[in-house]
């Protein structure tokens, strides 16, 4: 993947300003910490007292029913949901009046038993005795009867819990700060390509041209500021030059009827007939004003775009779970599999006619009429009933999705010679990218905080401000290049390529059901099922994903291109996909989800871009044959029977090996048919090395 | 002459007429004429149902008529009752329930209330004995249940302490307790414990006292982890030899009535509580008088709130004391409660 040559630029703009501003918000994340730190401990003592106190009363009210403290009843699972309320409470522990623990809920006897045997529990009897015993800060309240202390109530409280609160305040900072970066990142990146970059390079069109003597055209740019003076200047001096030419001709027309001297007359008709070999000038003295559309004008929209669709990643499912509604025959977990495959199933059958669509219509208007659906659909989706509404206001957004995406790709097709479209499509997969990365990691972080539904809304109103932009910015594009429509038969002709065949079988599809099976859908519903664990920690999970991909697909673009070895990259990516997510049943590691995550991450990364950079070499006769727009689209359409049977096979698997084993077993099969992939890429032999494209 | 008679009594009626309709329009309401008939004299259900409509502001006359457990005196209570053109009759207990409204088979427009709409309360198993359904009486009357259902019950004494064995004493001669026994049998198989239940002996149709303290022993040789004490009228006046009885054998004791808790030594019991009972009787009531709302459009259910109640002396003694959660929620019963 190589982006547009404005990239390189762009990177060392952002890194500068990581650099510059990634340091300072540290700071003072840094000291904000300390003091909320300070302001946490008082606030987690009167909590310990609070709960202390009123767990002493209560056995105070027992003790004072002659029941003997050492003989109190069910006391465990009286601390039990004292416990599960307040994760910071580690333990609950009730001593006698000589410290010999008695119950004991949480903690560790032998660890505290030492303490309690020699404090002095007469003294700071108001507030509570505070101790630091291991990791644990342990706060005793008397049990006071008739004015005599029978014995105590210790609470529990986890030094480290403190840490981990904060840890994960600094992880939802940091993820909203790096979306806030990358997004201002395509800011600027538009600001600049649109406002600078953009008219610089027409006007190196334009000089380019004037350098061959064609004074013909000049930069149609126009705007207020000191890009448009100076495209204005430049192209005054052209119509200057224009200007000087026409007197010239005129003096040469003079000279030639007025002179009498047939010599003079043949040397200027020569001088003529040279400047006219050198030069050419627009007819009618009129230069032709070009005005040339880039892939990057359409860069920002479509990051806004599918940012609002990325937002709801990483709760998806669950918020199906929210809105479960019994639907006869199926288990809960197929109703909640359900959503995801309806949206891609309606993006697998809407893509094919939204990109004649395109065709027909040319991509602006496209864009804005799919953007109907898919601002309507999630809007909807934030007003959803059940399960049943939802599931059409989803594939109402998937319509509009298909509709939009492919506008895209046609507008940037479109628009990139054929010589740039690795470029052009380089701006689409970016965009693509960068708002994964953003709309996974921020969405969490927003549901957590406004709620499911409201997230909702706010990703209604980006996709409103994508189609604001797309409005305001694009002129109406002319229509689509006439794109021979492939018949059935060709389809089947491909089928019969068995190197195609295989690739789609054995690579693209086990890839897409990683991704819904276990990325969309098991991820985000097993995350959520651990204690502890809030919507921003699941997107803080779930961004690793985008996030090596991003870092990882240009590596392996070059790579590919270099060793000319894609089937190798498409094979070892397949398989590392799968080892990651069956790794977990080999041996235990820490954060199973997280790794599998990883992994896929690095697999897609690996594998995305030489895959469609096969096809030349797989597909040259059928590439030739039908176009290569055409195959491609066809493998798009074919991989997704994958995204739409993942979430299902997910949902089989579940009540047969649980979560953790759906997850595994998705692994198996991935694992299963990449082998089969990589054994059968071993017959492949490397076919003539064609440009890697992206469709 | 006649003429003038008659367009005087005609001018009467209108005077009358009138003077009934502003009757009605007067913010300040006749009071409704509830006629209670009670079997064992004034007791908390009578007085929930009383407070209710001094709570709700709601006049009424209460004509209080107390049988004094004798079946004989009902058949004038019904007389009495259509005699004085009461708004509503309340009836207490199942044997005054059945006697005056009439079993739902077997209703007798001569013997029974059947034109004044009538509420009772305290009946132990109204369906199948005053009412076919709980859902409709299908006629002018409603009420309340008081008994807690049986699978709670047992959960209840399940949380308290787990138990294999439950024995019961009872009185053959008593529907009530049969049916329990029926119950905790069912329950048995499911919930996995074993019922033992022991009658009383029956001397000349009528159950023998005495013979309840023999009966318990009997209990303990069989190894009971607690007794079951069900609703029955005749366990509920002899309730001190029974409790006493399970005491003096170390038998922890669940009693399913109130009075065996509150009133003697039954070590705890989960039940509706009879005030609370009273006042949702009363509240049907007011459904039927005020919302003229037809009695049998009015579900028969019991309280929302259970009542659970430890008797703490007794608890003591046993050495089985309640485990935390259940003291947290429970009632104590503690004549000599020592305030921590």
């Amino acid at each position: 993947m190589r982006l547009d040559s404005s990239r390189s630029l762009f990177v060392r703009l952002l890194a500068l300003a990581f650099l510059v501003l990634v340091p300072p918000v540290i700071g003072l994340m840094w000291s904000s910490l300390g003091e909320f730190r300070q302001a946490f401990v008082p606030e987690m003592d009167k909590k310990a007292e609070t709960v202390g106190r009123d767990l002493a009363a209560s056995i105070e009210r027992a003790v004072g029913y002659g029941i003997p403290i050492d003989r109190l009843v069910g006391v465990e699972e009286f601390f039990t949901p004292v416990i599960a309320a307040n994760p910071e409470i580690r333990y609950l522990a009730v001593s006698d009046r000589d410290g010999k623990l008695l119950f004991l809920k949480g903690g560790d006897a032998v660890a505290l038993q030492p303490h309690y045997s020699t404090a002095d529990f007469d003294t700071e009897m108001e507030h509570g005795r505070k101790a630091s015993i291991e990791h644990y800060i342990d706060r005793a309240l008397p049990v006071l009867v008739k004015g005599n202390r029978v014995g105590q109530v210790h609470v529990g409280m986890d030094e480290d819990y403190i840490t981990g609160r904060l840890l994960d305040i600094v992880a939802d900072v940091v993820i909203v700060m790096v979306v806030a970066l990358l997004v201002s990142f395509e800011l600027l990146l538009f600001v600049v390509t649109f406002n600078i970059t953009g008219p610089m390079k027409l006007v190196g069109v334009v000089v380019d041209k004037v350098r061959r003597g064609d004074f013909t055209h000049i930069a149609g740019v126009v705007s207020e500021d000191e890009v448009g003076r100076f495209v204005g200047a430049f192209n005054s001096a052209i119509r200057h030059a224009e200007h000087l030419y026409r007197r010239l001709e005129a003096y040469i027309e003079e000279v030639q009827a007025a002179h009498f001297d047939k010599t003079v007359v043949e040397r200027v008709t020569d001088i003529q007939a040279r400047v006219r070999f050198l030069f050419r000038f627009a007819p009618g003295g009129n230069p032709e004003a070009i005005s040339e559309r880039q892939a990057t004008d359409i860069r920002l929209p479509l990051f806004l775009f599918v940012f609002a669709e990325e937002i709801s990643r990483s709760f998806m499912p669950l918020y199906v779970k929210d809105l479960y509604a019994q639907i006869p025959g199926l288990s809960q977990v197929m109703v909640i599999a359900l959503p995801i495959t309806v949206f891609m199933a309606f993006i697998a059958l809407a893509s094919p006619w939204a990109a004649l669509l395109t065709n027909r219509l040319g991509s602006r208007k496209v864009f804005l009429v799919g953007l109907l659906p898919a601002t309507l659909g999630l809007l909807m989706s934030a007003m959803a009933f059940n399960v049943y509404d939802f599931m059409l206001w989803r594939s109402i957004t998937a319509i509009g999705y298909a509709m939009v995406t492919m506008a895209c790709q046609g507008y940037i097709s479109q628009v990139s010679q054929q010589d740039r479209r690795t470029q052009g499509l380089g701006v689409y997969v970016g965009a693509v990218l960068m708002a994964s990365v953003c709309g996974t990691g921020i969405g969490g972080v927003m549901a957590e905080r406004i709620g499911f539904r409201t997230t909702f809304v706010v990703a209604s109103a980006l996709a409103v401000l994508s189609g604001m932009l797309m409005y305001r910015l694009m002129e109406a594009g002319r229509h689509g290049d006439d794109l021979r429509e492939p018949t059935r038969g060709d389809f089947l002709a491909l089928l019969r390529n068995w190197r195609f065949t295989v690739l789609v079988m054995f690579a693209a599809i086990p890839s897409k059901i990683a991704l819904t099976a276990f990325f969309f859908f098991l991820v985000p519903l097993t995350l959520a099922q651990q204690s502890g664990v809030d919507l921003a920690d699941i997107a803080q999970v779930m961004i690793l994903y985008p996030v090596t991909v991003v870092l990882l697909s240009p590596l392996a673009a070059r790579l590919a291109d270099r060793l000319g070895w894609k089937a190798g990259l498409v094979a070892v990516g397949g398989l590392i996909g799968g080892v990651g997510l069956v790794l977990p049943a080999l041996w235990p590691v820490g954060m199973p989800l997280a790794l599998g995550v990883a992994l896929l991450g690095v697999s897609h990364g690996l594998s995305a871009s030489p895959q469609l950079a096969m096809i030349p070499d797989v597909c040259w006769t059928e590439c030739r044959s039908m176009g290569q727009t055409n195959v491609l689209a066809f493998l798009r359409f074919a991989e997704r029977v994958g995204s739409v049977a993942g979430p299902l096979l997910a949902a089989a698997f579940i009540p047969l090996y649980g979560y953790g084993g759906a997850a595994v077993a998705v692994g198996a099969v991935v694992l299963g048919m990449s082998t089969v992939f990589a054994l059968l890429s071993l017959a492949y032999r490397a076919g003539p090395h064609i440009q890697a494209e992206f469709l | 002459m006649a003429r003038l008679l008659k367009l005087a009594l005609a001018a009467l009626a209108l005077l009358v007429g009138l003077a009934a309709a502003a009757d009605a329009a007067e913010p300040a309401r006749k009071p409704f004429r509830i006629y209670m008939a009670l079997w064992r004299g004034w007791e908390e259900a009578a007085q929930g149902f009383k407070d209710y409509f001094t709570n709700q502001n709601i006049p009424v006359e209460l004509i209080v008529r107390d049988a004094g457990q004798d079946k004989s005196k009902l058949k004038g209570f019904v007389d009495e009752a259509r005699q004085m053109k009461v708004d509503l009759v309340f009836t207490w207990g199942t044997t005054v329930t059945e006697e005056m409204l009439g079993r739902f088979d077997a209703v007798d427009p001569a013997r029974h209330v059947t034109d004044i709409p009538a509420v009772f309360a305290i009946v132990s198993q109204p369906v199948g004995g005053v009412v076919a359904d709980l859902a409709s009486s299908g006629r002018n009357i409603t009420g309340t249940t008081y008994l807690v259902p049986l699978e709670t019950q047992l959960n209840l004494i399940q949380s308290y302490r787990r138990f294999r064995t439950l024995g019961v004493v009872y009185n053959p001669l008593e529907r009530n307790s049969l049916v329990a026994i029926d119950g905790l049998k069912a329950a048995g198989t499911t919930m996995d414990f074993t019922v033992v239940p022991v009658p009383v002996d029956v001397a000349d149709s009528k159950p023998v006292p005495a013979s309840i303290a023999g009966k318990v022993a009997e209990l303990k040789k069989a190894k009971v982890d607690f007794l079951y004490i069900p609703p029955d009228t005749f366990l509920n006046v002899n309730r001190d030899l029974l409790t006493q009885a399970a005491l003096d054998n170390a038998i922890p004791s669940f009693a399913a009535a109130e009075n065996p808790v509150t009133t003697s030594k039954a070590m705890f019991g989960g039940v509706y509580r009879y005030y609370t009972v009273g006042q949702l009787t009363a509240y049907k009531a007011e459904q039927i008088l005020v919302g003229k709302v037809a009695p049998s459009a009015i579900p028969i259910d019991a309280p929302k709130r259970l009542s659970i109640l430890i008797n703490m002396p007794v608890a003591r003694q046993l050495g089985m004391y309640p485990p935390m959660n259940l003291l947290g929620l429970a009632e104590i019963i503690d004549p000599n409660e020592a305030k921590p």
